[in-house]
């Protein structure tokens, strides 16, 4: 992906650190404070009860009662299945929105904005809004549900264990397919045309084209979108804490609305136990990544 | 070393925050309170703050008016950073904070002025931490023009028998009304009102406290049974659709402005909204409240028993440098005159002693049908999630409170999760 | 030809539609008052209720909400600027031989789930007295954005070509003059794409900022809102005023630039 770039860096011979130093220091000064140490904190805390007034060690105690906690490996199976089908969803169809916007589609611009829209307002805000779209009485899926004489499929979808889930990813996507469509259609219009044109003088189909020339030149920006939705979802945390708190019975429930609630809304308050389960999710999460970009590099050697 | 880099820093950056401009007042007490959204009370408090004013003004109280999950936030945050008000609003439920030293011994307070079973709600390790300005009951409210349009007689025992009350529901239905108002959208217990006030009629208060504290199991046959009845009742279509994400405010409409229900379960302290101006999201001028008893249950060990509950209280905190101004404010409170003024005001009981003898008007009727269901009551003291704490609490409240009445969950395996995370 | 791309336009439009329809059924709301809502909730606002903005803004703390977003943001966005544009120039140009580590190590911060720092962030903001201050969300907000900002500006700075930085050198510029007039001038589109970046998520943050501010003075826009909408209970039509006011300078933002930060963009992902 990279160009070699060392070879372009300035490659001067002398190390001067006095620069170096000064360069960096204000970012890795930041970096230390903000962000290391506290890493270090929480995986130090995960080995202790952290009351207000009081800290005590108990080894792993906390990682033992972890393993049996059924609401944590609900929340882990919540948001592992999230950060799974989101990542497909959005880039499938921004994929197909820019195909079709690539042919040049009068008032580009104007569709481009409006789809950017809904990445532009907070979870917060697109929770509310969702939560009356999804609203029982008066919402507009139950309204056009009635209107179409299916009113028998009306549901409080947020408040039913077997729809609660779909229905907040669904609001994901609608969220983040407008944003990876407008990164999918930078990548095409910066494809070198002849390419494309060379596929149409062939008579190439259209299946056939985007198969064989267009996805493979846009490859690296799918899976750059694939990583960078699939790291948003296991973050996941102001939507659901707006709009379901995790519930009902926790089929909403994510990792990280789970150490909120631990952490401090919980009747204990046990710093400890929170971190233990954030310690824990970083592995996953580093695990997860790593297994990621692993089996995208496999693929890469694969069809090369 | 890591450490050592961040503290240094810090400690750079700290020479550079601006502090904010020094209280120039002699004696600011803040207080952080619930009830941003429930006038009468705000009213009520808020006078008394004006009297506390003029007769000590070397003190100032300054209020922030929250909602309640806002400032249970706020202060699980604020309390552990050392940050936290004088004064703030809590229910006797918080005992994580007695048990982390949080609040301040208030012994000094005029207790004679305070009922016996409210001092007893706020003791901890005998010594008590709560000021309960607020106590109340579950009542199940009712629409009494819709009740006679029905055709369904209230007996003047005012409790319905099980079948009479699966029959009223099926009724209701029947008519294209929604039996109950009620929605868990934002609070984590009126759904739980339903079975709690039935397994309470069916178990007595001794094996009823049992259950709540792990010592009988939720697969009892009996509370199998109630929990079996309560699902006839839902399943019969008790409650809205909406009931998942119907918010507290919203049931309150809901019951008796629209679409309205035949019936509410709620707190006595229904009247701190729904006696608001009806553009405040009050009950209409003309409404005809009623109150009967909650039904009976099928083989009830104790029919008349039933839950009273410590509600809103004001705490100090341990922490404050001016305990002597915060117990001062407190017993300003403290007197049969201000409970009777809060009976009146805000139409809710109180842990205040008072006489609702002394009151006049919609007050006075109010509180006769209250006395009038309460009559020869056997009390349970505090609603389950008041007694239950860490995991039990959290499942309970996701089941009975949530997915149970719903009907997403079956009775067995609701039963079968209860006993699970009592263990 | 045609008939294939009047198809195309028809399921672009029904998209545009499910895209906008939100924002613009909540923007028609705000100008309606709660009892017009209830009537009809979808009908077009008539009269426009204009007034419901000013009220928004003076009776709900909008005001401070606004101003606390304001400060941390445009704070945090500047010094992220600063240090990200500072730690980038350097490790796009300076070979060393902790380079790569120390890049690597910040730019893995990218998956770090908040989780595993936002618990003793709350310690440790206590302990050093910045807990529940807009100075210390302001640092965090630094912390948390510094990673992406690095890598899309080394990104940039690494492609400036070696030569440049030789001539500016013969030429006399000090090592932090090249950094200013060189490097920076040139980079300025990756500059301005981290900046409205970096705008528009801090703007929306929450998590941190729910366990980091407590008190209602500090709040910022996206807790201004949350509480706001406690207090407002059903008050739909005012919570759709409140929304909006929290999204219009966003979407302002967005319009000015929007080409510049497609630009920027796209280019970090792309490649």
């Amino acid at each position: 992906m990279r160009e070699a770039m060392p070879a372009k860096r300035h490659g001067g011979l002398r190390q001067p650190w006095g620069t170096i130093t000064a360069f960096l220091l204000p970012a890795l000064t930041v970096y230390a404070a903000f962000t290391a140490y506290p890493a270090f904190r929480t995986l130090w805390n995960s080995f202790h009860k952290v009351l207000p007034r009081r800290e005590e060690f108990i080894g792993l105690a906390n990682y033992t009662e972890l393993l049996q906690d059924e609401i944590f490996w609900r929340a882990v199976r919540n948001t592992i299945t999230w950060a799974c089908i989101s990542p497909l969803v959005e880039v499938t169809v921004a994929l197909l929105l820019a195909l079709a916007l690539y042919a040049r589609i009068p008032g580009a611009r104007f569709f481009r904005i409006a789809w950017f829209t809904p990445v532009l307002m907070s979870y917060i805000v697109v929770g509310i809004l969702w939560v009356w779209i999804y609203n029982y009485d008066w919402g507009p899926i139950n309204v056009a549900l009635r209107a179409l004489g299916l009113g028998g499929l009306a549901r409080a979808w947020l408040g039913d264990p077997d729809t609660a889930l779909p229905a907040l990813i669904f609001i994901t996507s609608w969220m983040w397919v407008g944003f990876n469509m407008v990164v999918l259609l930078a990548a095409l219009h910066s494809l070198p045309k002849e390419v494309i044109e060379a596929a149409e003088l062939d008579n190439c189909g259209w299946g056939a084209k985007l198969v064989f020339v267009v996805l493979p030149l846009v490859r690296a920006t799918l899976l750059n979108l694939v990583v960078l939705s699939f790291i948003g979802k296991m973050k996941i945390f102001d939507l659901v804490w707006i709009t379901t708190k995790g519930g009902p019975l926790w089929a909403t429930e994510t990792v990280s609305t789970y150490v909120y609630k631990r952490a401090f809304e919980w009747t204990t308050f046990d710093l400890g136990y929170p971190s233990t389960i954030a310690t824990l999710w970083f592995v996953i999460v580093l695990g997860a990544v790593l297994a990621l970009t692993r089996a995208f590099r496999l693929r890469e050697k694969l069809e090369y | 070393m890591l450490a050592f880099l961040a503290r240094l820093t810090l400690a750079v950056v700290g020479l550079s925050v601006l502090t904010g401009p020094t209280h120039a007042q002699q004696k600011e007490l803040t207080l952080w309170t619930h009830w941003a959204a429930e006038q009468i009370k705000r009213d009520y408090v808020e006078a008394a703050i004006r009297e506390f004013e003029t007769k000590n003004p070397a003190i100032k109280i300054k209020p922030t008016w929250y909602e309640k999950t806002a400032l249970y936030a706020a202060l699980k945050t604020a309390l552990r950073a050392g940050q936290a008000p004088d004064l703030f609003y809590a229910e006797p439920d918080q005992v994580e904070y007695m048990e982390n030293g949080f609040l301040l011994d208030l012994s000094d307070l005029n207790w004679a002025a305070i009922e016996p079973w409210a001092k007893q709600a706020w003791t901890y390790k005998g010594k008590p931490y709560g000021f309960p300005l607020e106590a109340w009951t579950v009542e199940l409210y009712y629409n009494r023009k819709m009740m006679e349009e029905l055709g369904v007689a209230v007996p003047a025992a005012l409790q319905l028998t099980p079948d009479a009350f699966l029959d009223l529901v099926k009724k209701a239905k029947a008519k294209g009304w929604t039996p109950m108002a009620l929605g868990v959208g934002d609070r984590p217990f009126p759904g739980a009102h339903l079975t709690h006030e039935a397994l309470l009629k069916k178990l007595g208060t001794e094996d009823y406290d049992k259950l709540l504290k792990g010592k009988l199991a939720w697969t009892d046959p009996r509370v199998v049974d109630t929990l079996k009845y309560v699902r006839s009742l839902t399943a019969a279509g008790l409650l809205p659709a909406t009931f998942t994400s119907l918010k507290l405010g919203e049931a309150h409409t809901y019951f008796h402005t629209n679409p309205r229900a035949l019936m509410f379960l709620n707190g006595s302290w229904y009247t701190s909204r729904a006696f608001n101006a009806p553009d405040k999201g009050g009950q209409p001028v003309d409404f005809a409240l009623g109150i009967m008893k909650f039904p009976n249950v099928p083989g009830a060990a104790c029919a008349d028993c039933r839950t009273i509950a410590v509600g809103g209280s004001y705490v100090g905190n341990a922490d404050t440098k001016h305990k002597k101004e915060v117990i001062a404010f407190l017993n300003s409170f403290a007197t049969v005159e201000k409970g009777n003024e809060w009976l009146a005001k805000v139409q809710v009981q109180s842990g205040i002693k008072s006489d609702p003898a002394k009151l006049t008007g919609k007050a006075a009727d109010y509180f006769k049908m209250i006395a009038a269901t309460n009559a020869g009551a056997t009390y349970y003291f505090g609603i389950p999630i008041q007694v239950m704490q860490g995991k039990p609490k959290e499942v309970f409240t996701q089941i009975i409170n949530n997915a149970f009445p719903a009907g997403s969950i079956g009775v067995e395996d609701a039963a079968k999760q209860l006993q699970a995370a009592a263990n | 030809m045609a008939v294939r791309h009047a198809l195309v336009l028809i399921v672009l439009s029904l998209y545009t539609a499910f895209a906008a329809g939100p924002f613009v059924w909540a923007a028609m709301m705000s100008l309606r008052t709660t009892t017009e809502i209830t009537a009809d909730h979808f009908a077009l606002p008539d009269p426009l209720h204009w007034e419901k903005f000013p009220q928004a803004w003076f009776t709900s703390n909008y005001q401070i909400y606004f101003t606390n977003s304001l400060q941390v943001v445009l704070a945090a966005v500047a010094i992220l600027t600063v240090v990200g544009a500072m730690a980038a120039h350097c490790f796009a140009r300076y070979r060393f031989r902790l380079n790569r580590i120390f890049y690597f190590v910040i730019f893995s911060t990218i998956i770090f789930p908040p989780q595993i720092t936002i618990i003793s962030l709350f310690q440790i903001l206590v302990q050093y007295g910045l807990y529940n201050s807009l100075v210390g969300l302001t640092f965090v907000y630094v912390a948390i954005q510094l990673p992406l900002t690095i890598y899309i500006l080394e990104s940039f700075f690494a492609r400036i070509p070696a030569d440049l930085f030789d001539a500016a050198r013969i030429d006399g510029y000090s090592d932090w003059e090249i950094f200013w007039r060189v490097s920076l001038p040139i980079a300025l589109p990756a500059v301005a794409t981290t900046v409205i970046l970096n705008f528009i998520l801090l703007w929306n943050e929450f998590l941190y900022a729910v366990v980091l501010i407590t008190e209602e003075e500090k709040r910022t826009l996206p807790l201004g809102i949350q509480r706001f909408m406690g207090d407002q209970l059903e008050d739909v039509g005012m919570i759709a005023t409140g929304l909006m006011i929290a999204v219009i300078p966003v979407i302002a933002v967005y319009a000015f630039f929007s080409e510049k930060l497609i630009q920027g963009m796209t280019a970090g992902a792309v490649k």
